[in-house]
C-alpha cells in the first residue's frame, strides 16, 4: 500500500518534467523491473514483522512535523492499543524543508514543500491545534496556550528550532521554517537579503538571484558585485544548505552568462567546509573549480540593510606565553569587526531551541534539550524522549537524522513502557546531506559521528553525481513524505 | 537510452534508501594510556586534581557538569565543533587536545566524560 503510494508520487514528480521521459514511460520502466518491485514491497513489510506490543499509557507529542509525525505513526504500529496525542498548532507543520534549495533554484513552487497537517495524523491519534506554553516534567504535565493543561504518562519532545534572526544586529524576530514570519519579512527578502531557510523566504531567494542577474547584466566597471553567503556559529539545520545556495547562485550567474560580474564569498563562522575532513577536501576543490572566494572565522554580527553593509566578527588565535605544564605556547582568542559592501546576501540565521523547551526543567544552559544519545531518553526525566532539531545532539539537525532516530525512540519509549531496564535501541549519529553542487549534481555527504563517510551505496561519496540529483529531486520528498511520515521507511 | 538511464539511476537509488541498510564496519580504535593516566598527567595540569577548574590558566572548573554535557563539550573539542560546520566553542582546548593527541594522550569521549563524572562530580 505505502509503496504504491511512493512509487505514484515518483512519478508525479517526473512527470512534472516532462523533456526528461513520460509519464507512461516511466511506468512501464518501473514494471519491467523486478528489482524495483522487489524493493518497493519490502519498504511496507519491513516493520510490520514486529509482534505490537500491549504496553499501555498517555503519549504526548509535541510538535507535529516530520520527526513527530513519523514517530506517531511507528508508535501506531507498535502498539496494539495505542493512546497518542499530538499537539501542534500549525496545520501546515508538515512541510518537506529539503526542497527549499530546489525553490530558491527555480526548480519547485512553494506548494510542491507544503502540505496539510491533518492528512498526515495517522489514524486514532489524537491532534489537539494549539501551542504548548509550559512543560511541569515533574508532574507530567504540560500546559496549553488556550489555558488547559495536558497530563502524560510518556512525553515525546519534537518541537524544532526557531531561526533566530533577531540575533543579528539590524534585524529581528524568531520564526519557524513554515507559518508566521512577517516580522523577519520586513528586512528580509528583498533589497538583495535574502534566506531560504524558511519556506517564504526560499521564494524570494529565487527573486532575489533573478534580480542579481539582471543587475549583473547592466553591470559596467571592472569592479565586480558583491554576494556574500554567511554560515552562523550555532548549530543550524542542514549544514550543507548555506553553501548549497552559494552553488545554485553560481549555476544560475553563470547560466544567464554573467558569472565573471559577481564575486562569491563564503563566510562561515567556523574552520573548516566540512566536519567529515573527505567531504571538506572535496567541497574545497569544488569551491576552487568554481573560483569561490572564502573567510573562515567570519561571523555574521550586524547588517544593515539601508547602506547594504554587513559586519562580520573576525576570530583568530594568537600564541601566548609558554607554558610549562603543557610543553607548549597557549594560545589567546583575538576577534576584530570588519564591514563588508554587498550586493547580494545570503543569511543563515543562528538557530536556537524555543525558550519554552530550553528555559523549562528539560532545556539546558544551551536551551537545546539533553537527551543520552545514543537512546534519545532525556537524561533526567525518563520517561521524555526528545528527536530532531531540538535535542542536543552533535552533528545532525536534518530530516536524514530524524529519518535514523524515529525508530530509535518507539523502540525506546515501548521497552520504557514494558518496565524494561535496557533500552534496545540506539542512534549512531547518522545524517545525510545530499550537497546540491549545481542544478544537475548532487555530492551525497552521509556521515555519522565517527566523523567518517558512511556511504549507502558503494559509490566515491565524495563525488558529484547525477544520480543523487535525480534521486533528490524525484525520489527522496516521496520516500519521505509517504514512506517516512507513515512510520514505514 | 537517457530516458531508461534516469528511471536506472532511480531504482539503483530507490534500493539503497529503502533496501540495504548495511552498516559500516565499527573501527575499533585502541588507546596508548587510560583516561586515569591521562587525567592526570595533562588535563590535570590546568583543570585541577579535583576537577575545580584553575584560575590563574583560565581553565573551567568541569566538576559540576553532568556527563551528557561532558560528552557534548569533548565532541566539540575532538571534532572541532558540534555542527557539520560550526567552529568549535572551545577554540583554545580544541588547539591544546591536538598537540595531547599528538603526544599519545588520546582518549574515547564516551569513557572520558564517565571518568570525569563519577571522580569528581559532587554527586559521586
Amino acid at each position: 500500500m505505502q509503496s504504491d503510494n511512493i512509487i505514484e508520487e515518483v512519478l508525479r514528480e517526473i512527470e512534472k518534467q516532462e523533456s526528461v521521459l513520460s509519464r507512461r514511460e516511466a511506468m512501464k520502466l518501473l514494471a519491467l523491473s523486478p528489482l524495483a518491485a522487489g524493493v518497493l514491497g519490502s519498504a511496507s513489510t519491513t516493520t510490520s514483522a514486529k509482534a505490537a506490543s500491549n504496553a499501555k499509557g498517555k503519549i504526548v507529542i509535541v510538535g507535529g512535523g516530520l520527526a513527530g509525525v513519523a514517530t506517531a505513526a511507528k508508535l501506531t504500529h507498535n502498539l496494539s492499543d495505542p493512546d497518542i496525542t499530538i499537539i501542534e498548532p500549525n496545520p501546515k507543520s508538515v512541510s518537506y524543508q529539503p526542497g527549499q534549495t530546489l525553490i530558491a533554484a527555480g526548480v519547485w513552487q512553494k506548494s510542491d514543500i507544503t502540505y496539510e497537517t491533518e492528512k498526515f495524523i495517522p489514524d486514532g491519534v489524537k491532534w489537539i491545534q494549539d501551542s504548548v506554553i509550559g512543560f511541569n516534567p515533574d508532574a507530567n504535565k504540560v500546559s496549553l496556550k488556550n489555558g488547559t493543561e495536558i497530563s502524560y504518562d510518556y512525553l515525546i519532545v519534537a518541537t524544532g528550532l526557531m531561526l533566530n534572526f533577531g540575533a543579528i544586529n539590524g534585524l529581528e524576530g524568531e520564526i519557524t521554517s513554515s507559518g508566521e514570519n512577517s516580522i523577519v519579512k520586513k528586512k528580509i527578502g528583498k533589497d538583495g537579503v535574502y534566506s531560504i531557510y524558511f519556506a517564504d523566504g526560499a521564494v524570494d531567494t529565487y527573486k532575489g538571484i533573478q534580480e542579481l542577474i539582471a543587475k549583473a547584466k547592466a553591470h559596467k566597471g571592472s569592479e565586480k558585485l558583491q554576494a556574500i553567503f554567511t554560515d552562523p556559529d550555532t548549530a543550524i539545520k542542514c549544514g550543507g544548505a548555506p553553501k548549497k545556495i552559494m552553488y545554485i547562485t553560481h549555476d544560475l550567474l553563470s547560466k544567464a552568462g554573467v558569472r565573471d560580474k559577481v564575486e562569491l564569498t563564503f563566510c562561515p563562522s567556523g574552520d573548516k567546509m566540512f566536519g567529515v575532513p573527505e567531504y571538506h577536501e572535496a567541497i574545497l576543490e569544488q569551491f576552487k573549480v568554481r573560483d569561490f572566494k572564502w573567510e573562515y572565522k567570519t561571523n555574521l554580527v550586524g547588517i544593515d540593510t539601508e547602506k547594504k553593509v554587513a559586519t562580520f566578527e573576525k576570530k583568530w588565535l594568537e600564541k601566548g606565553e609558554y607554558d610549562q605544564d603543557l610543553e607548549e605556547y597557549t594560545m589567546v582568542v583575538k576577534s576584530q569587526n570588519v564591514e563588508k559592501k554587498y550586493d547580494f546576501i545570503h543569511i543563515t540565521p543562528p538557530q536556537k531551541a524555543s525558550d519554552i523547551v530550553g528555559k523549562s526543567p528539560l532545556g539546558s544552559s544551551k536551551g537545546w534539550m539533553p537527551v543520552v544519545k545514543e537512546t534519545l531518553q532525556h537524561v533526567k526525566y525518563k520517561n521524555v524522549f526528545g528527536i530532531g532539531d531540538i535535542a542536543a545532539l552533535p552533528m545532525g539537525k536534518t530530516g536524514g537524522s530524524a529519518r535514523k532516530q524515529y525508530g530509535v525512540v518507539v523502540d525506546n519509549l515501548i521497552a520504557v513502557m514494558e518496565k524494561k531496564e535496557k533500552l534496545p535501541a540506539a542512534y549512531d549519529g547518522y545524517t545525510v546531506c545530499p550537497l546540491i553542487t549545481s542544478l544537475g549534481t548532487i555530492m551525497m555527504a552521509e556521515f555519522n559521528w565517527t566523523a567518517k563517510p558512511t556511504p549507502s551505496f558503494p559509490l566515491d561519496p565524495t563525488q558529484e553525481r547525477w544520480i543523487w540529483w535525480l534521486l533528490k529531486v524525484y525520489a527522496l520528498k516521496p520516500m519521505t513524505i509517504y514512506g517516512m511520515l507513515s512510520g514505514r521507511a | 537510452m537517457k530516458k531508461i538511464n534516469v528511471v536506472g539511476s532511480l531504482i539503483v537509488a530507490l534500493v539503497v534508501l529503502s533496501g540495504c541498510d548495511s552498516k559500516p564496519k565499527e573501527e575499533v580504535k585502541s588507546y596508548k594510556y587510560t583516561t586515569d593516566v591521562v587525567y592526570k598527567e595533562t588535563c590535570l595540569h590546568c583543570h585541577g586534581a579535583k576537577g575545580e577548574g584553575v584560575a590563574e590558566k583560565k581553565s573551567p572548573a568541569i566538576n559540576k557538569l553532568s556527563i551528557q554535557e561532558l560528552e557534548m563539550a569533548l565532541f566539540d573539542i575532538k571534532n572541532g565543533g558540534l555542527g557539520q560546520s560550526t567552529a568549535s566553542e572551545h577554540e583554545v582546548m580544541e588547539h591544546n587536545m591536538k598537540k595531547l593527541s599528538e603526544k599519545g594522550y588520546d582518549y574515547d569521549i564516551k569513557a572520558m566524560a564517565t571518568y570525569i563524572f563519577n571522580t569528581f562530580h559532587p554527586s559521586k
